[in-house]
């Protein structure tokens, strides 16, 4: 596994170094495509400043409460629909309309209502991140062995502690899932969002240094996201592994 | 669990009466309906912009805009995919490139595609294309690696020339990787190309509804969103047709979507 690892990076590295000629033999317009160099500078420099990391908190605090919200919302919703089919065929017409959206275009709607404030956004990503999480976290519930149901009823325990003890752990899998797909999702809608209304978070920070012509900013804000989204993920596999170790295990054993 | 082919009365009563509450809570306040105009005038000004015709070209620009970004982005995708999956060298290669670049959201190559290719259609269809290959790229390696060797080995040991290896052997065996991918990428490349018609086009959907925002014209607005999303749906159906007609062999073994 060393060896392929090896590889991969000297491939990169490789590419970075034609980069790195290609701009600084003025192969490729400087102005459009700056060296690597320059660009890393350039982010080291905005990194101290303060101002991209400014930029990321104010985009990470809109996608958090976006992403907070609509998982308190959506997997409550989504147990009841799983439990309760009266409840779900009531909900899926509404549910399956509402689904085909694209996400961005909500922004223009949020834009009347809440303006370019950060409600706007926490609207957009909270409507983006629903239907993953609504709709894993229902085929979860749905999916829980019933024999697993009727135990817990016949040894009379009471409803709450069946949803607590034996519902959330059953279906957790597939609402980790829901929140694992959501989450480049959110970050997706952070950054169109900002990028379409907005005067600050990482996403107007790309387009202002782009309209701006500082073409190294924009370069250097892109390897910020990108950075954001690996720490991102890996933090999720974190919590991943810290909330739910034995299936965790088990994915991993499988790939 | 749910009958196939039974008629969800329930589930339409809801959709009706949430259709109704907006209807009554817009009437109800002036202020409110600024914003949120009546749905019986969200309905009208749909109609309006039909038949006058107005919406077509922006509906068809986009229809355009996303078949050119996908095609173009499944061409690459599964090409790259398969020879990526096939050959473990040149994997082992791009593997790091590949994670660096996936965690990135898409949308922000959209500044960089504007630098380099100005405002316009190219620059459009090259985000889409950028977005939307992901996914299919990432599951085609995925599905040529998990092609059980022994399948190769015999096709090879019957004398199958390479390029039928490929063709009978290497993509059947991928390809429900590759349909999930295709998948996914679908409604990856219309959030691309709505995304872009906003922050800068002069034409398409994603154009026409903020626009529309703009002059407050919010019925018009609602319309747009209305066609996107019926131009979603029907998109995703259509694939799920096309997707039964060619995957008959494995019907039922493909998960079900949605509720």
């Amino acid at each position: 596994m060393r060896e392929p690892k090896l590889n991969g990076m000297f491939f990169l590295l490789a590419l970075l170094l034609v980069w790195e000629l290609a701009a600084r033999a003025e192969w490729v317009n400087p102005l459009i495509v700056p060296a690597v160099s320059k660009i890393v500078g350039t982010f080291s420099e905005l990194l101290w400043s303060g101002q991209i990391p400014l930029q990321i908190l104010a985009s990470l605090k809109r996608a958090a409460v976006g992403y907070a919200l609509a998982a308190a919302i959506f997997i409550p919703l989504g147990i009841f629909m799983g439990l309760f089919d009266n409840i779900r065929r009531a909900l899926e017409v509404t549910v399956e309309m509402l689904r085909p959206i694209p996400p961005p275009v909500v922004i223009p709607a949020a834009m009347l209502f809440f303006g370019l404030e950060d409600e706007m956004k926490i609207f957009v990503i909270f409507f983006s991140c629903a239907w993953p999480i609504l709709l894993n976290t229902l085929d979860g519930v749905k999916n829980i062995d019933r024999v697993l149901l009727h135990t817990a009823s016949t040894f009379g325990l009471p409803q709450r502690k069946i949803i607590w003890q034996v519902i959330l752990p059953a279906s957790s899998p597939q609402i980790m899932t829901g929140l694992r797909v959501s989450l480049p999702i959110v970050l997706i809608l952070v950054v169109i969002s900002e990028m379409v209304g907005s005067t600050d978070g990482i996403g107007y920070f790309i387009l202002d240094a782009q309209r701006r012509f500082r073409v190294a900013q924009m370069y250097a804000g892109m390897l910020a996201l990108a950075i954001l989204g690996y720490v991102l993920n890996q933090l999720f596999n974190l919590a991943h592994r810290s909330l739910l170790p034995w299936h965790w295990g088990m994915t991993k054993r499988m790939e | 669990m749910n009958g196939p082919s039974k008629f969800n009365w329930t589930g339409w009563l809801v959709f009706g009466l949430f259709l109704l509450l907006w209807e009554c809570g817009s009437r109800a306040s002036p202020k409110l309906q600024l914003y949120i105009p009546p749905v019986s005038q969200i309905v009208v000004a749909l109609s309006h912009l039909i038949v006058s015709g107005q919406v077509t070209t922006h509906l068809l620009t986009t229809m355009r805009r996303f078949l050119e970004g996908y095609l173009l982005a499944a061409a690459i995708a599964v090409t790259v995919g398969v020879a990526l999956g096939y050959f473990r060298f040149a994997h082992s290669l791009t593997e790091m490139l590949i994670e660096f670049l996936r965690p990135m959201p898409s949308v922000a190559i959209i500044p960089v595609a504007i630098l380099l290719l100005g405002i316009g259609d190219g620059m459009i269809v090259a985000v889409t294309v950028y977005a939307s290959t992901w996914p299919i790229l990432i599951n085609t390696i995925d599905g040529v690696r998990h092609i059980e060797r022994t399948l190769i080995d015999t096709g090879r040991t019957f004398g199958l020339a390479r390029r039928r290896i490929l063709w009978q052997i290497v993509l059947p065996a991928a390809s429900p990787y590759i349909v999930t991918g295709l998948r996914v990428s679908l409604s990856i490349a219309l959030i691309l190309v709505t995304t872009a018609e906003m922050i800068a086009g002069n034409k398409g959907l994603g154009f026409f509804i903020l626009d529309e925002e703009r002059s407050l014209q919010s019925s018009n607005m609602y319309a747009g969103i209305i066609l996107v999303a019926a131009l979603g749906y029907v998109l995703n159906r259509l694939f799920v047709v096309l997707q039964e007609k060619a995957m008959k062999w494995r019907r039922g073994m493909v998960a079900r979507e949605g509720l």
